[in-house]
């Protein structure tokens, strides 16, 4: 320990109360800051977890083409006019009918987690005298629960079994009140082109996204394809999950070279979630840096008080020959250490709180506690904050300091 | 031998209004030397007082203390220059007061890196029994009277063996008594250790007791 961090910790140990209250004020704001960014990112990661039981990563279905080829030829020369009326784009193909092709190409990418096809159409479910349309998805029941989860949002029944019977159909657990039926009964399915099936309910789904439980019914895919008279390979789109959902733009780009069929990742017409979680998270920065600035507003109060205190004893270090350089020393010393301190303490509380948080009870929807997201990189990033902001607020008045006149002050 | 040379020293204060408060001044001190500055109130026997400790720098005319010129050095230079060359010892002692005697007394030397901390500490001890303040060391600075707190301060003018020791008003704050002891110690060290003193002082007594006055009478030597 040098002369003038001796000095410095003296001054800071003379008074404790004060020093006392200026690391509080840091080890609050970085806690708070710890907090507020565990927090969101949890909600954010809680967001799209509930938003990715229904959704995929990236979609490849059969979309109507673009680009659209005019019908006739641009004429050459400039004496003719062209005119076509009521010009339509029309579909000439529906769905996809190789999906397990493109599924084998796909595995071979190494960034994809899993892969499942869907057949997707609305229908009517009808019991009795209620009717009400619904979205039937036919699915591979193995890879639907790799990609979704699905069999953790079942409230009753079990997704295999519809592998097992296949006359059976999981509803949406809304879907099924709605029509007034239980696991047991019977339901009939209508489809578009008037055929009429009857399904037995051998499960019922709750994901708490209630779109999705009003509407959803679903079947095993070979069932969907019998009932629709589709090929065995045919699927309406196939689903895609790959490691990293923020990167699901990259890697859709990569995959549309591989087949002819629309590759949509989810950000597109969901840009909705996207900014969400992009608020949440500048809201979070904001608030935080909010208080910690607070808190370095804080240090400087203090710090500025203890300069004009011993504004004669840094006279007299300088009467000494203790240069500008060393008064700053001691002043900024002192608040990087209350900023260590601080900054140490707010990392130790921000933990405790998050981990408090993460035991609230906060049974909506299928959460169980507030959702807390334990990253590495929050704790990084409010300490280094919290370091940069205590060593603003030490500097002003260090310098302050070190431009004190010492003839103005010993000559009274 | 030279410890001090004033050459041509004019001072002006431009606030509140413009004011010529030091005049043509010149002189020297020879080495040993004991001086006393006097004058009235506003004679501007302080300002040359930190004129000469360095602390000041806007004045026309040159100052070379021991032999260097310290008229056009930068503020560093000035602080290390002080650090090594002049001890102080003010009407109030500016003691440290969260800090020890011996740390206070310490301090100059801890700055001038010139020797080791035991070295620095033994000879701090050796200048604190010499002002008669043995058993004090280790008490904190403000716990002590007066009379040690200005002896302190002199130790601590002393610890780097300083050319120049400079003096505002040293007794100023002191009854009879302990002016007596500190001007005996300033008497001393002129004459046993040979270090040069030039204090300011409104004491007369003090004053006719020294090797040497030097008069001020509105900004100009008589």
């Amino acid at each position: 320990m040098n002369i003038n961090q001796k000095i410095a910790s003296v001054l800071l140990t003379s008074r404790l109360r004060q020093l006392m209250v200026a690391v509080l004020s840091v080890t609050f704001g970085i806690s708070m800051y710890v907090f507020m960014n565990s927090f969101m990112a949890g909600v954010n990661n809680q967001q799209t977890e509930i938003t990715f039981t229904s959704m995929a990563h990236i979609k490849i279905y059969n979309d109507l083409s673009d680009e659209v080829k005019p019908i006739m030829p641009v004429p050459a020369d400039t004496h003719t006019v062209i005119m076509v009326n009521n010009a339509r784009n029309i579909r000439y193909t529906e769905g996809i009918k190789n999906a397990d092709g493109i599924k084998e190409q796909l595995s071979t990418h190494d960034e994809i987690t899993g892969i499942t096809a869907q057949l997707n159409q609305n229908v009517f479910l009808r019991n009795g005298v209620s009717k009400i349309s619904a979205m039937l998805s036919g699915v591979e029941t193995i890879s639907e629960d790799q990609v979704f989860k699905t069999s953790e949002y079942l409230v009753e029944g079990d997704l295999q079994d519809l592998d097992k019977r296949s006359d059976g159909i999981i509803l949406g657990i809304s879907l099924a009140k709605g029509i007034g039926v239980h696991t047991g009964d019977n339901v009939a399915v209508i489809t578009s082109d008037g055929i009429s099936k009857s399904f037995k309910v051998v499960g019922l789904l709750e994901t708490g996204a209630s779109a999705a439980d009003k509407t959803k019914a679903i079947v095993s895919i070979q069932t969907a394809r019998q009932l629709f008279s589709k090929n065995k390979s045919y699927a309406t789109e196939i689903l895609v999950n790959i490691k990293d959902y923020a990167l699901a733009q990259k890697i859709a780009g990569q995959l549309s070279s591989l087949t002819r069929y629309k590759v949509e990742p989810w950000q597109e017409g969901n840009s909705q979630l996207d900014s969400a979680n992009v608020l949440r998270d500048i809201i979070a920065i904001a608030v935080s840096l909010t208080i910690l600035i607070v808190a370095g507003f804080g240090i400087y109060n203090i710090m500025n008080m203890t300069v004009n205190e011993k504004i004669k004893e840094i006279a007299i270090l300088k009467a000494m020959g203790f240069n500008g350089k060393d008064v700053i020393e001691i002043f900024l010393t002192q608040s990087v250490v209350i900023g260590l301190m601080g900054g140490l303490t707010g990392l130790v509380l921000g933990r405790i709180i998050v981990s408090i948080v993460d035991n609230i009870p906060f049974k909506i929807a299928t959460l169980t506690t507030l959702p807390v997201e334990y990253r590495t990189s929050d704790y990084l990033m409010a300490f280094c904050f919290g370091i940069i902001i205590t060593f603003l607020a030490g500097y002003l008045p260090a310098r302050k300091a070190s431009k004190i006149d010492p003839v103005d002050i010993l000559r009274g | 031998m030279t410890a001090l040379s004033v050459h041509q020293i004019n001072k002006y204060f431009h606030e509140p209004v413009n004011f010529h408060v030091l005049k043509d001044i010149s002189f020297e001190v020879t080495k040993g030397e004991f001086v006393a500055i006097i004058g009235k109130s506003g004679s501007g026997k302080s300002t040359l007082l930190y004129l000469l400790s360095t602390m000041d720098t806007d004045y026309g005319g040159s100052i070379a203390i021991n032999g260097t010129q310290v008229t056009g050095l930068k503020q560093n230079q000035l602080a290390k220059f002080r650090n090594e060359h002049i001890g102080f010892v003010f009407q109030f002692h500016f003691l440290l007061p969260e800090f020890s005697v011996l740390d206070n007394v310490m301090l100059p030397a801890l700055k001038l890196k010139k020797k080791g901390k035991e070295e620095i500490e033994h000879e701090a001890l050796e200048l604190l029994s010499m002002l008669g303040l043995n058993g004090q060391e280790h008490k904190r600075a403000s716990r002590i009277s007066g009379g040690q707190q200005q002896r302190v301060a002199i130790a601590r003018a002393l610890i780097n063996g300083p050319a120049i020791i400079m003096g505002d008003e040293p007794t100023g704050n002191l009854d009879s008594k302990n002016t007596k002891i500190v001007f005996d110690i300033f008497r001393r060290l002129a004459k046993e250790r040979g270090q040069t003193i030039i204090a300011v002082t409104h004491d007369d007594e003090f004053a006719a007791n020294c090797d040497r006055i030097i008069e001020l009478s509105d900004g100009v030597l008589i």
